[in-house]
């Protein structure tokens, strides 16, 4: 799907998506399997939980070059292990407030709850959180960051 | 050397540092940081971000030659069917560089670098061509100190506020302007400049008198010959470093702001195949400066850093370089030390001065 | 000096039972104060509390985990007590807590700062406290400056002036000044634009040293020798001298004290280069003040938030989407 893309001229942008093993990465399956188009520029991390999410994960997606980071698990009450959606809900919550400070866009981050059945509505998240990071526009990156970088490396 | 002395006024500094900007990548301190945060760091000259030459530098001159970082060759693994090959392509020269407005302890402190890099204790064997090509292409402007620190201590270690070892150029402020000496060669190369002006005897002899004066200023020094085996004999006692560093937090602000701590660390960045070999700053402070490949490390208690810091600097190293006491007196290690851990405390406790000459009371915790 | 006379009775009176007593010395210049291990009867001479009392010296707690030691403690320093025994960190039963009301210390900078234009701070030769002035001796003239221009910028918005626990207390509990924390700190912060806030990091972490003082002088970093940073697997910081890498050992910290940090500020003190790094944890506790009504330090009993979870979050929204 390429509608969105013309926003930045035509060009993905770079998104990585945490995604539960459980009910979002199955999710984005479903949608797969549904046909659901859905914008390309989401390269998703499979990890068992939400509450693997490492804010960490994060910040170095975003400080590497990331331009957008989601973050999916089960709803609340449903996680596979009981209750790591629950801590990580809080743990995204308070870390998303650290974004501004450092003076990057809050909303090149979120986080959200998909079920493995939720085809449409994983299609509805990707599509929604690409345009948002879309309309943002590419991140902008630290001024010296070393030539080695793996973002120059991949783009070659 | 029969080069003349020169002056050159506040005013016109900038435009001198500009002009040899022409021939040197020009390196001077600068102000940073807002209010009670601020420092002064030196950094490469933009004239427009000022230059502040009365307040002493927080951060020593080290990496002016000795970069904090350092890219020593980048390599790729070329990816091709049936014969993969692997390019390394070397760091480029060094610019020629001049730093001005380093302290007299700064340019100390590369004589103590330079036998370690410079093959001298290995018949010339092992050569630091890094280093060496830095070193051999940087012109020190020193300026002397007119004012003497709490935490100042040059002439424990053989230097002064005014020394000029090291030094290529001498600048000592006089009137609206310094006056420059020149000590070497190279240093009366840089002096031959129109914005340059001639000086006259008042000036020789308020420059001079600064320099007694600040000279004066400095504490007795007390004999620090016998630090070498004072340092060794109490290499075993647990008490006497127990004692000495329990508040030292094993940061690495003493060894970073230091002049003189020459140690490092390579290693390689790579993505993928392609990289860096990198070469680091590294402290003894820190517990990766002595792990070893299997995972175990022989120093892990931290006064066993800090008794390899001060008695690197004030027995090993002299021992092995002709008596000369690796440290030049700064006082930055005293000065930012979170802890306030002094290091002449510790070497005068060592040789069991009961009144440290110099040394107002203080307790040493 | 009553108060300093009372401590040093208490200090006497806990030493035979104790490892050692870690307050405040005399540090290398009258300007500067320094931890103090008091083993001997003989050292508790010198031992100081007051403006001078500036380190915080919770901070050398863990590395005493299996003897029993005594601590005099501040406010401010009794919150990273109580925080470290609610972490099971440190033992209750193995320190022995000596609080005392405090006025505030002074923030050596600030003074720095404030008689730049009179000579090079460090040749200031002596430093005096009356009333609420700091009298001040530089080479040769005594200045006056005002204390609570020169104290330290937590103290002006403190809100526990004595232990929050302690065994023994010196003198009267004092009156905490009832100024609510507004975060004004941050406020500089917040006025700029979203990339005048990044270039402002970039600036100031260019100067980052990579000294690891903020990290060493943190009570609650407790990982020691075992610091993420140092890990090469998996790479959170290369070994390059680059700003990005140095900003992202920066938000390391701030994260892994969402919710823990007592602001103390000594990260920031520390720092030989002046980088306002205690911003970003005063981001994230304003945070957590805000979701969960919570503040580090104050209860041994209570969890702190980001190690629980409630089903129903009150004051986390949803996401419709």
């Amino acid at each position: 799907m390429s509608v969105l893309n013309e926003s930045n001229n035509g060009k993905e942008l770079r998104i990585v998506g945490f995604l539960c093993n459980w009910c979002s990465y199955g999710g984005a399956d479903t949608a797969g399997v549904g046909r659901f188009t859905q914008p390309t520029d989401l390269r998703i991390v499979r990890l068992p939980c939400s509450g693997r999410v490492n804010p960490l994960f994060i910040v170095k997606a975003l400080l590497n070059g990331a331009d957008g980071v989601l973050v999916s698990g089960c709803h609340p009450r449903d996680c596979h292990y009981a209750e790591g959606n629950f801590y990580a809900r809080r743990r995204l919550e308070v870390f998303k407030r650290l974004l501004p400070t450092l003076g990057i866009d809050p909303r090149r981050f979120e986080y959200t709850w998909v079920s493995a059945s939720e085809g449409q509505r994983w299609q509805k998240v990707v599509s929604e959180f690409t345009q948002q990071v879309h309309a943002l526009g590419p991140a902008k990156f630290v001024a010296d960051a070393p030539e080695f970088d793996v973002l120059k490396v991949c783009a070659e | 050397m029969n080069a003349q002395n020169k002056f050159i006024s506040r005013a016109k500094l900038a435009d001198w540092l500009k002009e040899l900007s022409s021939r040197f990548e020009v390196w001077a301190p600068r102000k940073e940081g807002e209010g009670a945060r601020s420092v002064v760091v030196y950094r490469p000259f933009e004239a427009e971000k000022g230059l502040e030459l009365d307040r002493k530098p927080t951060e020593s001159a080290k990496h002016t030659m000795f970069p904090r970082s350092e890219t020593l060759f980048n390599f790729r693994r070329n990816l091709v069917e049936g014969a993969p090959s692997l390019e390394l392509e070397e760091a480029a020269d060094p610019a020629p560089r001049l730093v001005f407005g380093l302290l007299s302890c700064d340019a100390r402190g590369f004589q103590i670098f330079d036998p370690v890099y410079n093959g001298s204790g290995t018949n010339g064997q092992a050569k630091d061509t890094y280093y060496l090509k830095r070193r051999s292409s940087t012109v020190l402007i020193v300026k002397s100190c007119s004012k003497v620190l709490s935490t100042c201590f040059c002439n424990w270690v053989g230097g002064g506020p005014a020394s000029t070892e090291g030094a290529d150029v001498l600048a000592t402020e006089v009137q609206d302007g310094f006056l420059l000496t020149p000590v070497s060669e190279r240093g009366a190369a840089v002096l031959d400049s129109s914005l340059l002006a001639a000086t006259n005897s008042d000036m020789e002899s308020a420059a001079a008198d600064s320099q007694t004066k600040a000279a004066a200023a400095l504490p007795a020094a007390p004999d620090l010959k016998e630090s070498q085996s004072a340092l060794l004999g109490k290499f075993d006692n647990a008490a006497f470093w127990q004692a000495e560093s329990s508040k030292c937090l094993s940061c690495g602000a003493c060894t970073y702001l230091c002049p003189t701590c020459y140690c490092f660390n390579i290693s390689d960045e790579a993505a993928g195949y392609n990289g860096v070999r990198l070469r680091n700053w590294d402290s003894c402070m820190m517990p990766l400066f002595t792990m070893e490949a299997s995972g175990h490390n022989p120093r892990t208690p931290k006064m066993g850093r800090l008794k390899n810091r001060v008695g690197h600097k004030f027995s090993y190293y002299p021992s092995l370089h002709g008596g000369r006491i690796a440290c030049c007196g700064c006082g930055r290690c005293i000065k930012s030390c979170p802890s306030s851990v002094d290091i002449r405390r510790i070497v005068t406790d060592a040789i069991g001065f009961t009144e440290t000459v110099g040394l107002k009371e203080q307790n040493n915790g | 000096m009553a108060i300093q006379e009372q401590l040093k009775k208490m200090i006497l009176d806990v030493l035979p039972d104790v490892d050692c007593v870690i307050g405040w010395g005399p540090g290398p210049d009258p300007l500067r104060g320094s931890p103090f291990f008091m083993r001997k009867p003989e050292d508790v001479e010198s031992f100081m509390a007051g403006p001078m009392a500036v380190q915080n010296p919770a901070l050398f707690l863990p590395e005493y985990k299996g003897k029993k030691v005594g601590v005099v403690v501040k406010g401010c320093d009794s919150r990273s007590v109580v925080q470290l025994i609610s972490e099971d960190l440190i033992k209750r039963e193995e320190v022995v807590i000596i609080g005392f009301p405090c006025d505030g210390v002074l923030d050596v900078a600030k003074v720095e700062n404030a008689l730049a234009s009179h000579g090079e701070p460090g040749e200031i030769t002596a430093v005096e406290f009356s009333g609420g002035e700091v009298k001040v001796t530089l080479a040769g003239n005594t200045h006056s400056l005002k204390f609570d221009d020169v104290k330290a910028d937590k103290c002006g918005r403190c809100a526990v002036p004595n232990a929050v626990m302690s065994d023994f207390f010196a003198g009267i509990a004092r009156e905490a000044s009832g100024v609510k924390d507004d975060y004004e700190d941050l406020a500089a912060l917040e006025k700029m634009s979203l990339e005048e806030r990044f270039a402002f990091w970039e600036n100031e972490m260019s100067r980052c040293l990579r000294c690891y003082a903020c990290r060493n002088a943190c009570p609650m970093c407790v990982c020691r020798d075992h610091c993420v940073a140092s890990s090469r697997i998996p790479h959170w910081i290369s070994q390059a001298d680059s700003t990005r890498d140095k900003l992202m050992f920066q938000v390391i910290h701030a994260v892994h004290l969402a919710g823990r940090c007592t602001g103390c500020g000594e990260c920031q003190r520390v720092c030989p280069v002046g980088i306002p790094v205690l911003l970003l944890k005063r981001t994230l506790s304003k945070g957590v003040t805000e979701l969960f009504d919570y503040a580090a330090g104050m209860d041994t009993e209570s969890k702190p938030p980001l190690l629980t979870f409630q089903v129903e979050e009150a004051t986390i929204k949803e996401r419709n989407w």
